[in-house]
């Protein structure tokens, strides 16, 4: 009687786990990952090379203070 | 009755693949730790629900999955070492059926070792993997747990599902792998999505660790009890209230003491005093023995070597006549003696080399997830990866109470911590993607590191 209790509590949540996990999203694509990999792929389509290198080299200067946040670099 | 319902939740979780093949990967686990075929009767025992658990498995993630993020690790590496060198020992076997016999579920057990960190690659898969371990091993476990406190409990006396002692149903070895998941089962109550925090959820976590504890008094299993110490001790490092936790662990075994039955203090008296039993004295002949042995094959004599064994030693046998109470000396010789301990099984079976590859993949799953743990812990502020640090914790925890468990059984190769091993390599594999996905993003960002921490903050998985 108590193993026939155990299998079918075990088994049970098992049962209900799955069918949520198949449900969800996120299973197969990292909604972490995947929003990091698609900011980048945002900045990459959104600046051409030449605005890339300027702001490379105005971080590489350590000048926080020079860039203004938010303002996209001059295409 | 029981193997039709057996058979219709094995087929559930074929279709259930058939939707997210990571699924099958979860059944390969479920019958791999639970072997539902050897819980039946009649029907599901003639099917090789093993072989097509692992077909899906592998079928699936080959031919379905994307594989994105899933990368070949040092880790893995040791494991493919591992499992060659296993195979030539086993070729050159002092006892080449004996050896057989166990490579044949070894290379299966390592395999499956080395093949899970790559289905690993996000969040959900990894707590996916994480909660089969827990509720599989929770499955026997509250079983043993009601018979215990039903008064059904005693060395070698209390029945599991499967009764010929082997995997995961072996009392010690269940005792231990119990005992390492219970920093995982508290993880859940915090940090689950598939079971959201809940009252529920922590009522189900606080029943399922007591009846974990359970089963070391259960199975009077003393390295249970062993592993139960070092869990306490590990968890003194992570608790706000210390006083508050040692008070409350003292009431606990107090309040348990007067339900305990009489042979379990008797069996656990041994361990002060392991000349006076005999398990405990053959395990230290037994390693002697290996020590010995691993001087003359330093390469390993293969898979249960330890048939070759022979000592004899000197045992007080007690003898009760009436009120008096006489100790006799006498000489015990023992043949093939196991190992007891997954150190010595290593060193006799695979010799230096492969004892020193064991010990490896342990250190390094140790000290990585120190490291995860180090850097993640304090990154609380994102859902996304506030988890990351406590699963870190969890795993470590559950690696060193296993590693304390083996050193008293001969536990080398156990399914269930290569499957630990495996989560450890996922976590890991994981985090570093997310480490080189934001080092891209902050070189090519015009704002640097600033929009690193947009980012996270914006994902909530």
């Amino acid at each position: 009687m108590i193993d026939y209790f155990a299998l079918a509590l075990g088994h049970g949540l098992i049962a209900i786990a799955l069918l949520r996990l198949v449900l969800r999203d996120g299973l197969d694509i990292d909604p972490l990952v995947s929003s990091i990999n698609a900011e980048t792929a945002a900045l990459r389509q959104g600046t051409t090379t030449a605005g890339r290198n300027a702001a490379r080299r105005a971080r590489s200067a350590g000048d926080n203070d020079s860039i203004n946040p938010g303002s996209a670099p001059d295409a | 009755m029981l193997d039709l319902t057996l058979l219709a939740f094995f087929g559930y979780l074929l279709v259930l693949g058939l939707r997210r093949p990571f699924v099958w990967v979860l059944l390969y686990v479920y019958v791999d730790i639970l072997a539902p075929q050897r819980i039946g009767y009649s029907l599901i025992v003639s099917l090789p629900v093993s072989m097509i658990a692992f077909a899906a498995a592998f079928g699936g993630w080959l031919a379905l999955d994307r594989k994105e993020g899933a990368r070949f690790t040092v880790r893995q590496g040791l494991m493919v070492a591992l499992l060659l060198y296993c195979w030539w020992t086993t070729g050159n076997a002092d006892f080449p059926e004996d050896a057989a016999t166990k490579w044949d579920w070894v290379w299966k057990s390592l395999l499956f070792g080395i093949f899970l960190p790559f289905t690993l690659t996000t969040r959900a898969r990894i707590e996916a993997l994480a909660l089969m371990l827990v509720l599989a091993v929770a499955t026997i476990v509250i079983g043993t747990g009601l018979k215990t406190v039903l008064g059904g409990g005693g060395y070698d006396n209390l029945k599991f599902f499967v009764k010929d002692n082997s995997g995961i149903y072996e009392s010690s070895t269940l005792a231990t792998m119990a005992i390492a998941l219970v920093p995982m089962i508290w993880w859940f109550t915090r940090f689950g999505t598939i079971f959201r925090p809940h009252w529920a959820v922590t009522a189900f976590a606080a029943a399922l660790t007591f009846a974990c504890f359970l089963v070391p008094v259960g199975t009077e299993a003393r390295t249970g009890l062993l592993c139960i110490a070092v869990l306490a001790l590990m968890a003194l490092r992570y608790v706000k209230q210390r006083v508050l936790f040692l008070m409350a662990g003292a009431a606990l075994g107090l309040t348990a003491l007067p339900f305990l039955p009489q042979t379990f203090y008797d069996r656990m008296a041994t361990i002060g005093e392991p000349s006076g039993d005999e398990s405990a004295s053959t395990r230290v002949a037994v390693w002697r023995w290996t020590i010995d042995y691993a001087e003359r094959h330093p390469f390993g004599g293969g898979f249960d070597a330890f048939r070759g064994n022979s000592f004899t030693y000197t045992l007080p046998i007690k003898e009760i006549d009436g009120n008096t109470t006489t100790t006799e000396y006498r000489e015990v010789t023992d043949k093939s003696r196991a190992y007891h301990s997954a150190i010595f099984e290593l060193l006799g079976e695979q010799g230096y080399p492969g004892l020193a590859i064991w010990l490896m993949l342990q250190a390094l799953g140790l000290w990585q997830m120190g490291r995860i743990r180090s850097r993640w812990q304090n990154r609380t502020q994102d859902e996304a990866e506030a988890w990351i640090g406590p699963f870190a914790i969890s795993l470590q925890m559950g690696a060193v109470i296993y590693i304390v468990g083996a050193l008293f059984q001969g536990i080398a190769y156990q399914p269930v911590m290569l499957m630990l091993v495996g989560l450890q390599i996922g976590l890991h594999s994981y985090c570093k993607r997310i480490d080189s996905a934001r080092s891209l993003l902050e070189r090519i960002s015009p704002h640097g590191p600033a929009a690193d921490n947009q980012v996270g903050g914006a994902v909530t998985a």
